[in-house]
């Protein structure tokens, strides 16, 4: 699928078809995206176990859920939990030195073995790792990158996907995750049983130029009409939320699957 | 008076009534209605509670806003689901689901798969 596409396409599905696995193939393709995804100091901050849902026992599907999280976990097969290491800058004194000898940090920009050594591992990295809220916050940013690229994945596959709340006592218990870890979302993933488009793409609460500036803060980023009418025919910008026909297409869910109206 | 003409008069079926038909974009019939209140009075026997005096105890008030007791709702789940067993299945259960949801309740029922 073109890229702007992908981009256009992505949603977050709540309804799948509860009985039609995913492809082993295709849940790799989610991972190695998310693998190459842009990574401070070349480390992994986010790692990921995968649990077909049905060889969850009831008893620990149901620990999992969260008051609104639940009937979109009973219906997909297959389930991403997305691990957070904040410790994961541990590894910078020698990865950061693996990038200077494979070209990708260079003297060009200031780069040695020995600005590693005794700058940025002694002066950055264990400052930051010794700081529970700024290691914490650097993993969440550098994990979301990685999260991010596995959703688009999914979409280009033409899976459906979403990343929903869990219970991350109870996930940590079940699935023998370490306690340095934080379990953050869960990726959804199955075959959409709601149209793809799934009523349209989610209004935003405020206009581009509201949120993106140029040169100071507060000075509105132009947003170019002839960028955005290219950007529509190429499928990156759809047409909003509600489609005229999405609360007849949730109550016929709804029906199909026995939830509640 | 029947339990259903009853239980019209109580705040949290008027609420729910009137989200629902804002959500789906209804106007639901006085015979809809009326099956909705028999199921949900049928329900309230079984629990011992009317509407209001139900969602009522679901909640804990707190300075921030009322809050959720989880360890109620599971009950109330429980319940909903022993109760649409016996009576009249999914559609029964639902009703009462429904009832919970537009008060703020959140929860959902296991998808028929």
């Amino acid at each position: 699928m073109e890229f702007k596409k992908v981009i256009g396409l992505r949603r977050s599905i709540r309804f799948y078809q509860p009985y039609r696995p995913v492809e082993r193939d295709k849940i790799q393709v989610l991972l190695e995206a998310a693998r190459l995804s842009s990574r401070a100091v070349n480390a992994d901050f986010v790692q990921a176990i995968v649990v077909n849902r049905d060889d969850l026992s009831a008893e620990d599907r149901e620990s999992l859920k969260t008051p609104t999280t639940t009937a979109q976990l009973d219906l997909a097969p297959v389930w991403i939990f997305w691990l957070i290491d904040p410790t994961a800058p541990r590894i910078g004194q020698t990865s950061l030195k693996q990038l200077v000898d494979v070209g990708a940090l260079t003297p060009s920009h200031g780069w040695s073995h020995a600005y590693v050594e005794n700058v940025v591992w002694p002066q950055v990295l264990q400052p930051i790792m010794a700081d529970a809220a700024t290691a914490g916050l650097v993993a969440a940013v550098e994990a979301g990158l990685a999260i991010n690229q596995a959703l688009l994945a999914a979409v280009d596959l033409g899976l459906g996907t979403q990343l929903t709340a869990l219970n991350a006592a109870n996930a940590a218990r079940i699935l023998g995750i370490p306690e340095h870890l934080i379990p953050i979302w869960i990726q959804l993933v199955g075959y959409s049983a709601e149209n793809n488009e799934a009523g349209g793409q989610r209004p935003r609460p405020n206009p581009f130029e509201a949120v993106y500036f140029e040169g100071r803060y507060g000075h509105p980023y132009e947003r170019d009409e002839e960028v955005v009418k290219q950007l529509t025919e190429d499928g990156m910008i759809m047409p909003q939320a509600p489609y005229p026909w999405r609360k007849d297409e949730l109550r016929a869910l709804s029906r199909m699957f026995g939830l509640p109206e | 008076m029947s339990d259903a003409e009853t239980l019209a008069g109580q705040e949290t079926v008027g609420r729910w009534l009137r989200a629902y038909d804002a959500q789906w974009n209804v106007k639901q019939t006085d015979g809809e209605t009326r099956a909705k209140l028999e199921v949900l009075a049928r329900f309230c026997a079984v629990c011992g509670k009317q509407p209001d005096e139900l969602v009522t105890w679901l909640f804990r008030p707190t300075p921030e806003g009322p809050r959720i007791r989880l360890k109620r709702r599971r009950e109330v789940m429980a319940l909903i689901d022993g109760f649409e067993t016996d009576n009249g299945g999914r559609a029964a259960g639902n009703t009462v689901r429904s009832f919970l949801i537009h008060n703020g309740v959140a929860l959902s029922a296991p998808p028929l798969r």
